[in-house]
């Protein structure tokens, strides 16, 4: 992939978006000033002795950006190349996610330094207990509630409600969403991102008159978010033609492409966990095997960027065909400032991030209800609430985004940044 | 009713969120036919949307229930994504295929619609099957799967919610139970093919304290098979009961009349009888308590209550009669103490009987319409509050007309070769048929009619497995729920028989079955029914049917090959049937056990 010349920075982006919605409501400079930055932010070493028996420090963070709302919610990254400014960035995101489709949570993420390829099982365990050991006072079910996200799992999430729940003396399910469902984790939680995404899709379509029986897609990786969402679009008729993905063993991208439409059992049944498909059985099946940047370029009317941040940008916006009606954001951040202003001039119907990829953090706000109910709901329920909350956030936005001739991502931020900053003006913070 | 075939497209609008503040009274989820039900609901709502109908039918206002239909292709979906096809062919019992079809997942692309659906309304529901071959010109489901009601009135839409889609599923389910499958072979479906639209509906009622039900349901029918004294066939017919019309379709006590002579009663022998005959309980949406959790169980939510119950409730002040014991006499309306006679007498007979004459012309405006003879099912409500009685349609459906030109006299019915003779009959033709079921007179007991229809069935299964078609005779009413009053058989417990024979004997008086869904598959099958009453069952040639060959024999019931066919005959102008032999002296060569000669229109 091409990166732009200027370095990317997400929390710059994040605050660059802020700026605008703030002018946009005309926000006080108090009430700015607060909402541009975390609330909180904490930053510590995790000491793990490793199985060759010496001792690595690790560099760990949590970012609480506004919890006015409600307990904040926000995953944690396992990433060498952590930066305070990508949590702080996508802890400001989470703010304004779970604003826009009105969930009662704040922002907040997390992230340590490290590269699980590189930790044993024992080690990983580890770091996760550390982290909860260190920030055990600051987190709970209801002042701040971790969740997977960038390698970890629900096995990582297991190790840290287990060490929370054995300082704090406590069974608190609640404490940590993206659980096993043996332990307390909700139905359609794997479905969430992918469904919600299709769900929003679903709604644009129809504002648009177009019928999911009549339109392609294009989508960009072939990880948890894109695979259900190809299985659900498919399923209310959509097609999709171009999947891409990274492909450890090249250590580049691939667009797999099948004119007439790619079959997800087939490409499920060919790909690693990590959502990597096999190349040369790829071929076998009948796809072409296109560059990595070649989904962005398809013949099709919907684009699915659901992979990673900084896909559609100023040097490949040009090359988005002229069939395309609608980006799908199930990414967080996929689009740049200067990418998103030229899908605004040509038109080109955008769902934003913080609202089409809502769909996780909704269901992890599900999780958390049912863990601290202690009851838990069939996947019809889920999926059923899972929908409403989705389609009715969509409406909101569109609504707001017609009645004042806003920009899909300009409404959603309208939406979300009305709601934080009430509640922080309802608590006298502001 | 041509263009009515259950598997036709129709066009309705796809539902939308804000269907409930519409105007709208029919919307579909999902790709896919409706469904018999559904489509017939689809058509009678373009006719009843006619200000001209609607001025016929004044004082009265008649409407479907505001409806939304599942398409077939929610159906398909589901059981292909839960991988449940295999029990289309499974002999897996009824609660391990309810149970499978629980666990499984609804298609999420619909759960948003439903949920939105049950967040918007706060009257029951009824979830009922739709499927391609039920309620179909020429195959008759109706009744073989299953309909569940859902009060619908927590506070918490999760639990509206869940209780909803546990409807959903049973009826989902019910596409695959075992008596679902039986039926399906005895008219030769192949249930793989089989696909099951749902018609979700308001129930139509008011809600009384801890029950909400209509003041009257009813079953009305363009033609008569039952025409009696006055009343002929062309005239219809009216089955009325309070409550909802569980009561009817199910074969309970209901009031029997034509809409043509609302005045004339049933034929009942003496005013005490009426009273002892008559509805004394009735089918209501529980509202109240909430029962013990059984999400298989159809009637989970419903209520069964009894006259007085109503009474407190108000609403049999112009449905009820009054007895007095002591003159044997009955009073029109409940404005004197006594026990209370459910004939619907001040609704019938007061003021010209607006009610029937609506009811007459809703028919009539329905058969003019598809230009066939209907069935309609209705739930009819009024209230001080409303300003004009409702007759909500719940349900059409065609219905068969016999014809042929078998002509029986009185005589025929009491030859000496005859097996058995019938001057109450149903049905039109003849058919001829060496495999018999019988209850054998010498150890019929009424105290075991539940065995019985257990010891039937499992001769019904295997005639059916063999593509044996039979004749079958037994004591009381066939397909009642008492117990008491015969043999309480479900329609797909003796699919396979081709006649039936109803013996009553001076202990256990059959009663018709007009009017329930049992009935509706007698006659839209054309099976032939014969009412053999009490004076000519003793007429009745037994040893006949025990010179034929044994086939298996239980406790009460005996399954018999005859070497020589009987032949069923059916002179639907007059009523009259008679079984007897095809060769009085026994001559032909050995029967093969298919039918000869079949009952007309049946093939």
């Amino acid at each position: 992939m091409t990166k732009s010349n200027k370095a990317y920075n997400s929390f710059e982006v994040a605050q660059s978006q802020f700026d605008r919605v703030a002018d946009l409501l005309d926000l006080k400079a108090a009430t700015r000033e607060l909402l541009r930055s975390p609330l909180r932010e904490y930053s510590f070493a995790i000491p793990v002795r490793m199985d060759d028996g010496s001792v690595q420090v690790f560099r760990a963070f949590r970012v609480q950006h506004n919890d006015a709302r409600g307990p904040s919610k926000g995953g944690i990254r396992f990433h060498p190349l952590e930066t305070q400014d990508t949590v702080r960035a996508l802890a400001m995101w989470m703010t304004w996610k779970c604003a826009v489709v009105d969930i009662p949570l704040g922002g907040a993420k997390g992230g340590v330094i490290c590269d699980p390829h590189h930790l044993s099982a024992r080690e990983q365990e580890l770091v996760c207990r550390g982290w909860v050991r260190q920030i055990v006072k600051n987190v709970g079910p209801t002042i701040d509630v971790p969740a997977p996200d960038v390698m970890t799992s629900a096995q990582h999430m297991t190790w840290m409600l287990d060490e929370f729940e054995a300082v704090t003396g406590s069974r608190a399910p609640g404490f940590i969403t993206g659980k096993p469902i043996s332990l307390g984790g909700s139905q359609g939680r794997k479905e969430a991102t992918g469904y919600g995404l299709v769900f929003t899709l679903r709604e644009a379509l129809r504002e648009m008159g177009l019928r999911p029986e009549d339109t392609v897609a294009s989508v960009q990786g072939f990880g948890n978010v894109a695979q259900y969402a190809i299985e659900l679009f498919t399923q209310i008729g959509g097609r999709v033609e171009a999947v891409s993905c990274w492909d450890q063993a090249d250590s580049t991208s691939y667009t797999y492409r099948k004119k007439g439409g790619v079959d997800l059992a087939e490409l499920r049944a060919i790909s690693d966990p990590f959502g990597g498909i096999h190349s040369g059985r790829a071929i076998e099946l009948g796809y072409e095997k296109l560059s990595g940047d070649a989904w962005i370029e398809q013949d099709v009317d919907i684009l699915i960027p659901a992979a990673l941040e900084n896909a559609i940008r100023a040097d490949n916006v040009g090359r988005i065909g002229k069939r395309v009606r609608i980006v799908a954001e199930g990414a967080n951040g996929p689009t740049t400032p200067e990418a998103d202003s030229a899908l605004k001039d040509r038109g080109i119907f955008v769902l934003p991030d913080l609202l089409a990829n809502a769909g996780g953090v909704t269901c992890s706000y599900f999780e958390q209800v049912q863990s601290n109910m202690n009851y838990y709901w069939a996947k019809d329920e889920v999926l059923g609430k899972l929908d409403v909350k989705m389609t009715s956030a969509f409406l909101a936005v569109h609504e707001l985004a017609r009645k004042q001739k806003l920009y899909m991502r300009d409404a959603a931020y309208v939406i979300a940044v009305t709601r934080v900053a009430e509640a922080c003006h309802d608590r006298g913070w502001v | 009713m041509a263009d009515n075939e259950p598997g036709r497209a129709c066009s309705i609008p796809y539902f939308s969120r804000d269907f409930l503040r519409s105007s709208a009274r029919l919307s579909r989820i999902g790709e896919g036919a409706l469904g018999g039900k559904g489509t017939g609901l689809a058509r009678i709502d373009s006719l009843l949307s006619r200000p001209d109908i609607q001025e016929r039918l004044a004082p009265y206002e008649a409407r479907i229930p505001r409806t939304v239909v599942l398409a077939t292709g929610v159906f398909d979906s589901f059981v292909e994504r839960n991988g449940l096809a295999q029990f289309a062919t499974s002999s897996d019992p009824d609660p391990v295929v309810a149970r499978a079809f629980q666990n499984a997942v609804l298609p999420p692309e619909i759960l948003g619609d439903l949920r939105a659906l049950i967040d918007g309304v706060r009257v029951p529901l009824a979830v009922r099957s739709s499927s391609l071959l039920e309620d179909s010109l020429s195959r008759p489901f109706a009744g073989v799967y299953a309909t569940k009601m859902t009060p619908n009135n927590q506070a918490d839409p999760d639990e509206r919610f869940r209780k909803f889609v546990e409807a959903v599923k049973l009826v989902y389910a019910s596409t695959y139970y075992l008596g679902a499958k039986a039926y399906g072979r005895s008219v030769a479906r192949s249930l793989p093919s089989e696909k099951m639209a749902v018609v979700i509906q308001e129930v139509v009622g008011s809600r009384h304290g801890p029950r909400f039900y209509p003041r009257v349901s009813a079953v009305a029918r363009s033609h008569d098979f039952y025409a009696a004294g006055a009343a002929r066939p062309e005239e219809g017919v009216v089955s009325l009961a309070l409550g909802l019309g569980k009561t009817i379709v199910d074969g309970g006590a209901c009031w029997t009349y034509s809409p043509a002579h609302p005045r004339v009663p049933p034929p009942y022998g003496s005013n005490r009888d009426l009273l002892r005959m008559s509805q004394s309980r009735f089918w209501a949406v529980n509202m109240g308590s909430p029962p013990v959790y059984d999400p298989l169980a159809e009637a989970e939510y419903l209520v069964q209550s009894s006259l007085q119950e109503a009474e407190y409730d108000r609403v049999i002040d112009d449905l009820a009669s009054t007895y007095e014991a002591s003159s044997d006499r009955i009073y029109l309306g409940v404005g004197r103490e006594g026990p209370r006679v459910l004939d619907f007498g001040p609704l019938l007979r007061l003021g010209g009987s607006p009610f029937s004459t609506a009811l007459r012309e809703l028919v009539s405006a329905c058969r003019e319409y598809v230009d066939a003879q209907v069935e309609l099912e209705l739930a009819c409500d009024w209230s001080d509050s409303r300003s004009a009685p409702l007759l909500g349609v719940v349900q059409v459906r065609p219905m068969l007309v016999a014809d042929g030109d078998t002509s029986l006299s009185v005589d025929d019915l009491t030859d000496s070769t005859n097996i058995l003779g019938a001057s109450h009959a149903v049905g039109h033709g003849r058919l001829e048929t060496a495999d018999v079921v019988y209850v054998r007179p010498d150890t019929f007991d009424p105290r075991e009619t539940v065995q019985i229809a257990e010891e039937v069935a499992g001769l019904n299964r295997d005639l059916v497995e063999k593509g044996r078609p039979y004749l079958l005779i037994g004591f009381g009413r066939w397909g009642t729920t008492d117990p008491w009053g015969g043999i309480p058989v479900r329609w797909e417990q003796v699919g396979g028989a081709r006649a039936i024979v109803e013996v009553s004997l001076p202990s256990f008086r059959a009663a018709p079955s007009q009017g329930s869904h049992f009935f509706h598959n007698v006659t839209s099958l054309q099976v032939l029914y014969l009412g053999v009453s009490e004076s000519e069952s003793e007429r009745i040639d037994w040893s006949l049917l025990e010179r034929g060959t044994e086939v298996a024999r239980t406790d009460h019931v005996t399954h018999v090959r005859l070497d020589s066919p009987v032949r069923v005959e059916v002179d639907g102008r007059n009523g009259r049937g008679r079984v007897c032999p095809v060769d009085p002296e026994g001559g032909l060569p050995g029967a093969d056990g298919s039918r000869t000669e079949s009952a007309d229109g049946n093939d």
